[in-house]
Order: structure tokens, then sequence, then C-alpha cells
């Protein structure tokens, strides 16, 4: 890869995120055109996604009908351009994306508006939250990406987000959130990305309002539906996720980020892009729901462990086969429609709350047993004084009682002093 | 909570597993500590954490094998309550980290350890880390007298470190070896005592190979 004053490859060898998975495949991810970028208003110069796979006809057939729409797109209507973006191959490209995209919500001319400068939103309460998170999204950001060009991008990514929080004040920010306006800011560029993010933050079918919310209540209930829709379409897998108690915390950078987080193929990120954007706001935990399943062996094969499979889940590898899982999960919408599977969900969540309580009375019952222990044995240090307390003097012995007292508590900090005295060997606490 | 899990894989000798919960605010550095902990390296292109992350790495004490499952939890307020509370489950040790160049992290140590609490991991061997002390001028930094009165007053010992600096790694080792060792200590049962052939307080120390690591499920985030 040729790169010239970057700083992105000092990092490359060393695996993102602690990942245990395989390094990623970087070809898939560099710069397909060996051009000097500098012109960062023009977001499609930035062609870091892979070139389309000309050698299937079917794709090469879809490009020419693409074309033609968009030489007059005021003749298609949106279905059509919904079709283009859900069948196999999605957009092909970002130079379609990023006019397609925006048509796919709804955006207009009029809202393309300048964007505000940095220093007028640096202010808001959410700015360092925002700045924190978006320096530390360069793994985002193309291998060899020039360094000024990378920086007034990332200016560009904390414009947007806090534009958009600005707009809507009782939106909240979550880590996460940046990961969806990269995604639209690279493909299609920070006056088009506005729009389009506001589309997808505010509104009653908005997919990202209810990360948005106060608490991440809201987006919990909604990745429980993943489980119920594993279950319906492989009974024996979903217990066994169950047993492990594995939880739903693996798929929630999925979910919050619509897999930009989580993928490290580009191409696969804004190929899922073209369907979330025309697809019913749950459809992403459908999509959970068909890796999961798509991984049942992987999940047999592995310890029933929550750490375990926590960890095997959590790394997506690199080539899942998303054209064949995109229609898995479009078959499993069909057939497990969310209303239908209301009552699963909340049987879940009973039983979820069932486990937090005995978790709690669990952790009561050991406290008590605890203080109790503690309390036995300070009685027990106190009988061994009494004969030499009733010879002292009124105040020696308050002193001694205090004493007495002072050394229950210390024992009770310090249990191991009485009860491991033995193996007090290590590195001392 | 201080009764180790141990694996029961038939046929396999079983393994004694720690678990330990990294808390702390947003970019204090967690992230970086644990990979640098299990991988042996600064983490130079660190991510923001969503919910919850996973890392280990086997050590030995003794002649005993032990896994270390380290939680790596998301610093943002609205992951912790209900969202992250699952992962406490079974948890055996708590590591609170803050940024010594930023003076509101340490502050919040104490909504932490309130956390902790509530959890009811009062008892369970925890320690302060104060991290990014290679920034910054002396006079920027949070006093360690000043961190050393909050540590004493929870009765949790305080390491200043940095997850940057290689010549830290030792230091960085000590905060969760000090932690496995004092979980090893705690543990009832126990026949074979370190002191046996290397004498008191020595420890071996094996960092998992990552090419070793292909079957012994993973390394991760
Ligand atoms: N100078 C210096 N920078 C550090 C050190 N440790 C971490 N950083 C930087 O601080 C930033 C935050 O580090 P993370 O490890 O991602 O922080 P975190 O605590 O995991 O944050 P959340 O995941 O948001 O909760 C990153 O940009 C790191 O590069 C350190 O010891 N010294
Ligand atoms: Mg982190």
């Amino acid at each position: 890869m040729e790169s010239n004053n970057t700083d992105a490859d000092i990092g490359d060898k060393c695996n993102l995120n602690g990942d245990c998975s395989p390094t990623p495949n970087k070809q898939s991810f560099d710069l397909n055109n060996a051009k000097n970028i500098d012109d960062i208003s023009t977001p499609s110069e930035l062609k870091f996604d892979e070139e389309p796979d000309y050698e299937d006809p079917d794709v090469k057939e879809k490009k020419k009908d693409l074309e033609k729409c968009l030489e007059n797109p005021d003749c298609i209507n949106l279905e059509q351009w919904q079709n283009f973006a859900k069948s196999k191959a999605g957009l092909i490209s970002d130079d379609y994306r990023r006019k397609i995209w925006p048509l796919l919500v709804g955006v207009t001319q009029e809202e393309l508006t300048e964007p505000p400068s940095l220093d007028e939103l640096s202010t808001h309460i959410e700015y360092n939250q925002v700045v924190l998170d978006v320096n530390r999204s360069l793994k985002r950001f193309p291998p060899g990406i020039p360094y000024e060009q990378r920086v007034a991008l990332q200016d560009q990514l904390t414009v947007l987000i806090l534009r958009v929080i600005m707009k809507y004040p009782h939106l909240k920010y979550y880590q996460g959130y940046h990961d969806v306006a990269i995604t639209l800011l690279l493909v299609c560029g920070d006056r088009a990305s506005f729009p389009l993010l506001c589309r997808l933050s505010y509104g009653p079918c908005a997919p990202l309002a209810p990360f948005m919310q106060t608490t991440m209540q809201p987006t919990q209930h909604l990745l429980n539906y993943m489980l119920p829709v594993v279950s319906r379409a492989d009974r024996k897998l979903a217990e066994c996720l169950d047993k492990a108690q594995v939880g739903t915390m693996f798929a929630l950078p999925w979910y919050l980020t619509w897999f930009g987080h989580s993928l490290n193929k580009y191409t696969d990120v804004v190929r899922l892009y073209d369907y979330f954007l025309c697809a019913p706001p749950l459809f992403p935990v459908y999509v959970t729901a068909a890796i999961v399943l798509y991984r049942a062996d992987e999940v047999y094969a592995c310890e029933c462990d929550m750490a375990m499979l926590h960890c095997l889940l959590s790394r997506l590898p690199d080539d899942l086969p998303f054209e064949d899982i995109l229609v898995t999960a479009k078959t499993l919408y069909e057939n497990n429609d969310p209303t239908d599977l209301e009552p699963e969900v909340a049987a879940l969540e009973r039983r979820e709350e069932e486990q937090r309580r005995l978790d709690e009375e669990r952790m009561k019952r050991r406290q008590a047993a605890a203080r109790s222990r503690h309390t036995s044995l300070s009685a027990r240090l106190r009988r061994l004084v009494p004969a030499a307390l009733r010879r002292l003097p009124v105040s020696r012995r308050g002193a001694l009682a205090a004493a007495t007292v002072l050394l229950a508590v210390y024992v009770y900090y310090r249990p191991d002093l009485l009860y491991n005295r033995r193996r007090e060997n290590a590195l001392e606490l | 909570m201080s009764e180790a899990t141990t694996h029961q894989i038939p046929g396999l000798k079983q393994k004694k597993v720690f678990k330990i919960i990294v808390l702390g605010d947003s970019g204090v550095g967690k992230t970086c500590l644990t990979y640098r902990f299990c991988e042996g390296q600064f983490l130079d292109k660190s991510e923001a954490t969503i919910g919850v992350d996973f890392r280990e790495r086997n050590i030995k004490i003794g002649h005993e094998d032990i896994k270390l499952q380290l939680w790596d939890t998301a610093g943002q307020e609205r992951f912790r309550k209900s969202m992250v509370q699952h992962y406490y489950r079974n948890v055996h040790a708590v590591v609170i980290v803050y940024d010594v160049t930023k003076p509101e992290t340490f502050h919040s140590i104490a909504s932490w350890m309130q956390e902790v609490e509530s959890h009811g991991l009062m008892r369970a061997p925890r320690v302060l880390v104060g991290n990014k002390c290679d920034c910054g001028t002396p006079e920027s930094r949070l006093a360690t007298t000043y961190a050393q009165r909050l540590a004493d007053k929870y009765g949790m010992p305080l390491f200043e470190t940095s997850a940057l600096l290689d010549s830290e790694c030792d230091n960085v080792e000590s905060i969760f070896m000090t932690l496995a060792h004092k979980l090893y200590s705690k543990q009832p049962l126990r026949v074979v005592s370190v002191e046996g052939e290397l004498g008191p307080g020595v420890v071996t120390l094996g960092r998992q190979k990552r090419s070793a690591s292909s079957n012994d499920s993973c390394l991760c985030s």
C-alpha cells in the first residue's frame, strides 16, 4: 500500500481492540485508487470501497439498471430504489450510494445546508465525550488516508453529531452513534449526512431513536427479540445460549452501530446500511439472529460458559456471507413478526427479572452471613479479655474495649489475616 | 464471590478462573490497560467500548495455571445501569481506574464505589489505578498523596501507572497479579502453597503466546 504522510500504518500490525481473530484481510480495506486525495468536500473521491464484483452477471446487469435510473431519478419511485438497495449486492458502489441513500430516507434538496463551525459547538455538554470517541475512530478510516484529511473528516464528524443532538436536545448521545455517523459521512459527505442522520435519529419510526433515550432500557428490550427469533428457528441452539446465560451484550455494538463498529470490511458495512436504510427498525436484530443461527456449529463447539460464548460471538468472522444472511433475516422477519414475538419476549424478561431478584437475595444473604460471622468473631475476642478487664480501672477498661472493637473492625476488613495467615505470601494488598 | 469458578471439562485438568471487572469513566484507559496486560503492548488504535469487552490471560501461581478473565466495561454513564449489571454476576475482584490528568475522573470514584457496593463487592479485592502518569507535568497531575488518602479511605491499594509506556509494563502486570494473588490466597481448601519451591513472593509469570492461543478458545475484546 502506498502511503504518504499517514499515521494509519503504524498500528496495522497490532490487532485492534484485543482482537483474537486472525488479522483481517487488509486488502479489502485498501484504497483502490492511487490518486492523491486532497479534496475532502467530495467524499466520493475517498473510494475505499472494494471494486464491485464485476464477474457476477447479475451485478453487472444491476449496475446498468442503476445507472439508467440515476440519469432520470425523478421518474423512479421509492419502492424501486428500495428494491435496488435490498436485492443482491445492494447499491454496489459508493458512487451510487451517495446519491441514493438520501433518497431512501427522503432527504430533500433544501435540507442540504452548510454545517456550522466546530467552535460554535464546542460548549455543548456532550462535546468532550463526542471528541473522545471521534478521536478513537481511526479504525473506521481507510488505511493510508493522509493525516490532514483524516483530521478534517474527524472534525466534520464531531460537527455532524453535535448538530443532530443540538437540534433534538432530548436525544442523548451514546458511544457507537459516532460509528453510524461516520459511515454516513464517508459515503454522503457532510451536507447530506446531516439530514440523513436526523431522519434516522428522530421520529416515531426512527431506528436510532430508541438508543438515544435517557436509559438503555428500550434498547435492551428490543435486543431481547433476538433469542425468541433464534429459538423459533433452532430450539436447541437457543437452549444452549440460554443455559450459558450469555445474554445479548455481545450483539449490543452490532445493533447500536448497525455493525459499523464490529465489522472489519468496509464493504460489508455499507452493504448492510443499504438494506437497513429501507428496512423496519427492528430488522438489524433479525440480522443478529441470522448470524447467530449461521454460527450454530461454532456455538456448539464452544464451552457452554458465559464468558467463552460472549467472546466467541462478539467477534464477527471476516467471511460472513452477508447476502445469504440478509435473505435469512428477511425470511425470519416474515415468519416471526415482532408483534407475534411479544409474549415470548415478555416471558424472557420476566425470567431475567426473577434471576436478578435471586441474585440480589443471594447477595444480601451473603452479606448478612459475613456480618454475623464477624460479630461472632468480635464476641470471641471480647471473651478473651473480660477477666483482665475487670481488674482494670474504668478508664482503662474503656480504652481496652475500644481497642477490642478496633481489632474486630480491622479483622472485618482483613479477614485473611486470621484465616489465611499461612498463605499471606503474595504481594501485600 | 471469593470462590473461583472451576471449569468442568471432563478429561481436562480443571483450571481456576478469576473474574475481574474493570470500571472507571470513559477515556481513562480501561481498554488500553487490559490490553497491555493481556497482549503485552499498547493498543494505539483504541476504540470506544460499547457495552462490555472481554479479554483473558493465563497466569501461573506456584504450579497452578490460572485464567484471569477481565471484563472491560464501557465508561459512559448510560451503559452502566441494567446493561452491565449482568456482568457483575460472579465477579471476584474489581479494578477502578481514573486518569491522573483529569480530576473529574478521580471525583467519580465515589459513584463507582457505590456501584461496587450495590453489587455486594465491598469485600472483594479491589484496587485503584491512576492511569496516564506519562502525561502532563508533575504539577498538572493529580497528587499521589491526595489519591492515596482516598485509596486508604476505601481500604484499597493504589497504583499509578501508564498503559502507554513500555517501561510501566511490570507495574501494570503487578496490578492484576496483586489481585490474582489476593484471590488465590483467599481460596478455601488450598493445599499447595506458593512458598513451596520458589520462596515467598516469587511468582512465575507466563504470558500466553498469541500463536499458541488458537485452540485455547480466545483472548479477545
Ligand atoms: N498518554 C496516555 N494515553 C493513554 C493511556 N492509556 C490510554 N490512553 C489513551 O486514552 C484514550 C482512552 O483510552 P481507552 O483505553 O480507550 O479508554 P476507556 O477507559 O476504555 O474508555 P471507554 O471505553 O470509553 O470507557 C485513548 O486515546 C488512549 O490512546 C496512557 O497510559 N497514557
Ligand atoms: Mg474502553
